[in-house]
């Protein structure tokens, strides 16, 4: 069963980089997100951060923080889970 | 487990000359009646002619592009000279020497702008009076200034100047460290205005071709990516001398701004519209004074020819990422 949040995030990433032809779904879950089939580079991962930041009500302090936490859908799940404010992320299905 | 030594630090980059070139020049300034210290500072552009070949190379090859034929060595004198001059400006003004700035006509927006504070991100080239412009302005008007730039063993001037003004100025280089982009996240966050030099690809993480000196050259275009991510007004300016020794004209592109309700895209070719704009009022002050741009380094290079396209075609993302996910079922 998929989990919401990658859900959430897959959607979010779409919208916040205007990914135009790409579903959410096309996104896999342990692919890079820079520098992988996302063509994505650092604008887009600062662009990204912002966004989380604002969505998730957090502070990534570091290129280094946001490397770890962009490595994958999977992992930036991992991340806001240690990091966000619970009350912003979905419930666990 | 043994842990890796950290590598030693790359030593930065130094601007050419001796290490006491600086201080010799403010003393000789101070000391020296005028007319007997341009010889000399015309001596030792010829000096820095002779020392610095690769320099020179690229000052030939840029005057040949904007002059359209084999410049004389007279000409690339010049070229040498006219940046020596304004370096000089820079080290009076840091030391707190009276310079002015007047606006060039058309220059409204940014008029308002320099009246009625407004964070933005302000673009320009090394060019000219160029870099006189923050600290003209950020001084005057009191406003919190943050500069990219690239640090450099010697860059006195710098220093100086952000000493005199280090109370609205400070700097964000981009060469120290890796998180140059979340210093200007910071920055934008803190506010006040972001400034930066756009015509170095250089550490540039987005470039895009424009018409500059009869071809599609291309220019980084990372300002605008940033001006659309912090929803910030761009403005483009240089500053040329002006008709007294103590002042500075400053032409200045109108206020651009992305469209929250716009699509990227619409934002993107409204931003490329305006750099155009910025491109090609450089390009008018460069055929009045061709001695005006402070690179000397390879001209930015032309880009393959046909239209401007995105940094990634969405469809071969969209194979791409198919294809990964084909190879790799196990993942999801």
């Amino acid at each position: 069963m998929s989990d919401p949040l990658h859900e959430k995030l897959k959607v979010l990433i779409v919208e916040t980089l205007r990914l135009e032809d790409i579903q959410p779904a096309d996104i896999p879950d342990h692919e890079p997100l820079v520098g992988g089939g996302l063509s994505l580079d650092s604008i887009d991962a600062l662009e990204l951060v912002v966004k989380l930041e604002k969505e998730f009500g957090l502070k990534i302090a570091s290129s280094e923080e946001s490397r770890s936490a962009l490595a994958s859908v999977a992992a930036l799940a991992t991340y806001l889970r240690a990091h966000a404010d619970p009350a912003r992320l979905p419930a666990a299905a | 487990m043994s842990t890796p030594a950290p590598k030693p630090a790359a030593p930065p980059p130094r601007n050419p000359g001796p290490s006491w070139g600086f201080r010799f020049i403010r003393l000789a300034d101070r000391v020296l009646p005028e007319p007997v210290y341009r010889p000399l500072r015309a001596a030792g552009t010829w000096v820095s002619l002779a020392l610095l070949p690769e320099r020179r190379r690229h000052s030939r090859d840029y005057l040949r592009v904007v002059l359209g034929r084999e410049p004389r060595l007279r000409e690339i004198f010049r070229h040498f000279f006219e940046f020596s001059e304004t370096l000089l400006l820079k080290l009076r003004l840091a030391e707190g020497r009276p310079h002015r700035a007047v606006m060039a006509p058309g220059c409204e927006d940014f008029v308002r702008f320099i009246e009625e504070p407004e964070d933005a991100l302000l673009g320009t080239f090394h060019f000219s009076h160029s870099d006189l412009i923050g600290f003209l302005y950020g001084g005057k008007r009191e406003r919190r200034v943050s500069m990219v730039r690239l640090r450099v063993g010697n860059s006195h001037d710098v220093e100086q100047l952000g000493r005199t003004f280090g109370q609205w100025i400070s700097f964000i280089w981009v060469n120290e460290g890796e998180n140059l982009l979340f210093a200007l996240k910071e920055a934008v966050a803190a506010g006040g205005c972001l400034a930066m030099k756009c015509d170095r690809l250089e550490f540039s993480s987005k470039t895009e071709p424009f018409r500059f000196l009869g071809a599609r050259r291309l220019f980084p275009f990372t300002l605008y990516h940033l001006a659309i991510i912090f929803g910030r007004p761009v403005f483009l300016c240089v500053g040329v001398p002006g008709a007294t020794p103590g002042e500075t004209v400053v032409h200045s592109t109108p206020r651009w701004a992305p469209d929250p309700a716009a699509s990227r895209a619409a934002n993107l070719d409204s931003a490329r519209a305006h750099f155009q704009g910025f491109l090609d009022l450089v390009e008018r002050l460069l055929r009045q004074n061709p001695y005006w741009w402070f690179n000397y380094l390879p001209l930015n290079p032309e880009a393959p020819a046909g239209p401007a396209e995105p940094a990634a075609d969405p469809k071969a993302q969209i194979a791409n990422l198919k294809a990964r996910a084909a190879a790799a079922p196990a993942a999801r």
